[in-house]
């Protein structure tokens, strides 16, 4: 019998053996290379599991391109797009475009947390949405869709008992996503009450890290979404062989006369019509955001994660502060005065701490054609940003003086009304 | 609180492992311990049905308790009599449940019944097949707690394979010998290793990778004769694969383990690609199901057909119940036009195969019959079902209608 048994069983206990000693074990099984051609394809993807993953970001941040974390604009892919600018004239630096409808501050802080080795003493481009500062902050279920347990499991494996880490683990702690496993969520606790892990934790978030890791290796990928590069290629095709501010401005505002016909808003044909085009006609969006504020927010102590994430890894950053489509904000009534207290406050956040690379455009909402459609840049907002973004990236900075500041993560910023600023400033200097 | 889909995840097949092991052992030492069995699959059920899910456990709860209860009446009535309405009654009231499940989404804008839970079409099918036994008089010795342990049989109670009452019970009330129980435990390892391919390798590509590419493709491609396209071609070919390897994938999943567990569930698929003829694919596809409305729908209208002389010619009669009987396999997946569509279909295409076999049986001599006329049987027949899944995945529907 134990001999018919082991013929049965062999070959069962013989195969986990095997899965497990490949998904545990540390070594790399020759997938370490990534060809140039799968990078260009990651780069622009866009995909959830690029975001989620480690060892294609960790690969192409080292092959000259540069981290640009954001969130849906990176999507608006038009001859002007930083991806597209990028690769026409032949940049020293390719953008690796972070984010996707739904990634916030806290997504990007832990979409951070594997590319250490790549942000630091290096420079990174920060796309900010004004539209993220909203009263509850980031989506459970959007920080969930992108959540990824590699990122949680690595930071755990190399925290530190300070005010970033404390805070970082009570909001994961607040997301549903956080239960996913068990024990890093007892971990988290752990972190969340100042207390160290305990050996056994270690032990098991460093197995469950390689784990996760060899997995990102099989498969991240598999399945790369390809798309966007062809967008990009199509789209580059578009502009001139030379390289002109004045020619591309123009050819932008040629580029949205073209596709902006059908609405008064200067909103892409294409996005009025899948979009708005019935909400209009009913009338239901006209003045529907009068009360939206995006002046208190937990979203601010998120950003400050950001912050902190990149002081520590001395990541020297470029912030960019986009305006919104004046035509649209008038007609949903969203508060301009309001717009303008947002943009103060986080330049305070940015500033005091000695964040000073800072595009704003947050007073460009009626340049025509500068926004694709209510809330992203297009064509000549791209260009824009451009003009800031290509000398940042390809000519020698000064060194940054980062001086963090712990209060940002309290509730009282957070909540921080707009006359209080000033008076805030003083009293927390 | 845990709750996993059945055979859905790594943490379920190690559960699985874990509470199979004693069970395993009693049987190579000729020990069933019912006490033991009962347990796990409490176990089970409560991680299936608990936890996010309790509505639907609460509703399991309910249901079981109500068809013991025709089921158990009616043994116990059919000892001293035999109405024919009242037997009627009986079945009409088992599949009540059932119906209601079935046509709520239909009626009440694709919301699902407050009585539903996964898995109620299966057992319906099993307490439906226990009372019309006992109406036969095939089931004479009608017991609550093998009925109970028949329904409730963790392995396939979402998805089946559907077993019968009589062949559960001779395998439940007895313990393999050795030599054959080592049998089934090879085959039933083999099984889950042939499922964990079909389901986790070929069906994770053909549905979660491939399919959804095709459907937006499919969608953008619309305009043309039909809104047939190219992209809905690979389409229907994806979702054909993915849904034999998801379902046979599964099914493996379930005969595998109850093997292990020393019970010889019926096997639900019988290399049905190749299939020379659509009559021959339904007893290669879906088998338990195919052979569940043989039994109890097909053959007794035919017999009910025959007995008050509604047609005269068999063939007329064996016509019109293909029709039915797929017709109400169509209504059963959903009352959705494509569910009935695909049921219409299915029948007609008995009909016209029947008729098919009775010309070539007439015309022996000038019909070819050889290898490539073989080969092209398979191929008609593979293809003709293919595109009969194309109208069952409701894709039709988007691109016709949205």
């Amino acid at each position: 019998m134990a001999k018919r048994l082991l013929r049965i069983f062999g070959p069962l206990i013989l195969a986990a053996i095997l899965v497990f000693a490949v998904l545990a074990s540390p070594v790399t099984f020759g997938f370490k290379h990534i060809s140039a051609t799968r990078e260009r394809q990651a780069a622009v993807s866009l995909s959830p599991n690029v975001l989620r993953g480690k060892h294609i970001k960790e690969a192409a941040l080292s092959d000259g391109y540069v981290p640009f974390f954001g969130s849906s604009e990176w999507s608006r892919i038009d001859p002007m797009h930083p991806s597209v600018l990028a690769q026409k004239y032949h940049r020293d630096y390719r953008p690796f475009l972070l984010g996707a409808r739904g990634t916030q501050s806290l997504t990007q802080f832990f979409v951070m947390q594997n590319i250490q080795g790549e942000l630091r003493n290096k420079k990174a481009v920060f796309f900010i949405s004004p539209q993220w500062f909203v009263k509850n902050g980031t989506r459970k279920d959007a920080f969930g869709f992108y959540y990824s347990q590699l990122q949680t499991a690595e930071w755990l494996t190399h925290y530190r008992h300070d005010a970033i880490d404390q805070y970082a683990a009570k909001r994961l702690l607040q997301m549903p996503a956080a239960q996913s496993d068990h024990f890093i969520y007892a971990a988290l606790q752990r972190v969340a009450a100042g207390k160290s892990l305990t050996g056994y934790q270690r032990f098991y978030l460093q197995t469950r890290k390689n784990m996760l890791t060899q997995e990102d290796q099989f498969f991240s990928g598999i399945n790369l979404p390809s798309q966007n590069l062809s967008r990009v290629n199509r789209q580059a095709k578009k502009l001139p062989t030379h390289y002109s501010y004045s020619a591309l401005d123009q050819l932008g505002g040629q580029l949205g006369k073209q596709a902006t016909g059908n609405n008064r808003f200067h909103i892409s044909d294409k996005f009025y019509n899948q979009g708005l085009k019935q909400e209009i006609k009913t009338g239901s969006l006209k003045g529907f955001q009068k009360n939206l504020s995006y002046l208190k927010s937990p979203e601010y102590s998120d950003f400050q994660l950001v912050l902190d994430q990149f002081a520590r890894l001395n990541t020297n950053v470029i912030f960019i502060i986009p305006p919104i489509n004046q035509r649209w904000q008038r007609y949903t009534g969203l508060s301009e005065t309001m717009l303008k207290q947002f943009d103060q406050k986080i330049h305070y956040q940015l500033q005091s701490q000695g964040f000073n690379n800072i595009i704003d455009l947050s007073d460009k909402g009626n340049v025509p054609y500068f926004m694709t459609d209510t809330i992203h840049p297009g064509w000549r907002g791209w260009l824009a940003i451009d003009q800031r973004v290509d000398p940042f990236l390809t000519k020698k900075q000064a060194q940054p003086h980062y001086k963090i500041n712990d209060k940002f993560y309290d509730k009282q910023w957070q909540q921080l009304g707009p006359a209080q600023l000033t008076q805030y400033e003083n009293e927390t200097k | 609180m845990l709750t996993f889909e059945p055979y859905g995840n790594p943490t379920y097949f190690a559960l699985l492992g874990v509470a199979l092991l004693p069970l395993m052992i009693g049987l190579l030492y000729g020990k069933r311990s019912r006490l033991y069995e009962t347990l796990i699959s409490i176990f089970f059920l409560v991680l299936t049905f608990g936890g996010s899910k309790w509505t639907q456990g609460v509703a399991l709860i309910i249901y079981i308790l109500y068809e013991v209860v025709l089921t158990w009446g009616y043994a116990v009535y059919r000892k001293n009599h035999n109405s024919g309405p009242f037997f009627y009654l009986m079945v009409i009231l088992a599949i009540a449940p059932l119906t209601i499940v079935k046509v709520t989404p239909a009626v009440e804008n694709g919301q699902a019944s407050l009585i539903g839970f996964l898995g109620i079409s299966y057992l319906t099918f099993r307490a439906v097949q226990t009372i019309m036994e006992t109406r036969d008089g095939t089931l004479k010795n009608y017991n609550l707690m093998t009925f109970l342990q028949f329904m409730l049989f963790f392995p396939t109670i979402s998805s089946g394979p559907i077993d019968r009452y009589r062949r559960f019970e001779a395998d439940y009330r007895s313990v393999p010998d050795r030599e054959k129980y080592l049998g089934m435990l090879q085959k039933g390892i083999r099984y889950l290793f042939v499922g964990f391919l079909y389901k986790f390798i070929l069906a994770y590509y053909f549905g979660t990778i491939l399919m959804p590419k095709l459907q937006l493709m499919a969608m953008h491609s619309r305009g043309g004769f039909l809104d047939l396209s190219w992209p809905l071609i690979g389409y229907m070919y994806a979702y054909s694969a993915d849904l034999f390897f998801d379902f046979a994938g599964y099914s493996l999943f379930a005969v595998g383990t109850s093997y292990i567990m020393g019970i010889e569930t019926p096997m639900n698929f019988k290399q049905p690609w190749r299939s020379p003829n659509i009559k021959d694919f339904w007893n290669r596809w879906h088998i338990t199901l195919s052979f569940w409305f043989r039994d109890f729908i097909y053959m007794r209208l035919v017999f009910w057909f025959m007995k008050h002389k509604i047609f005269k010619k068999p063939t007329t009669t064996a016509n019109v119940t293909y029709i039915i009987n797929m017709l109400v396999m169509g209504f059963w997946h959903g009352v959705t036009w494509y569910y009935i569509t695909y049921g219409l279909f299915h029948g007609v295409a008995l009909m016209v195969n029947d008729m098919w076999l009775r010309y070539k049986k007439k015309h022996r001599q000038s019909v070819p019959h050889n290898h490539f006329t073989q080969i092209f049987a398979i191929f008609l027949t593979a293809n003709l079902v293919c595109f009969s899944f194309l109208i069952f995945s409701g894709i039709l529907d988007k691109v016709w209608f949205q």
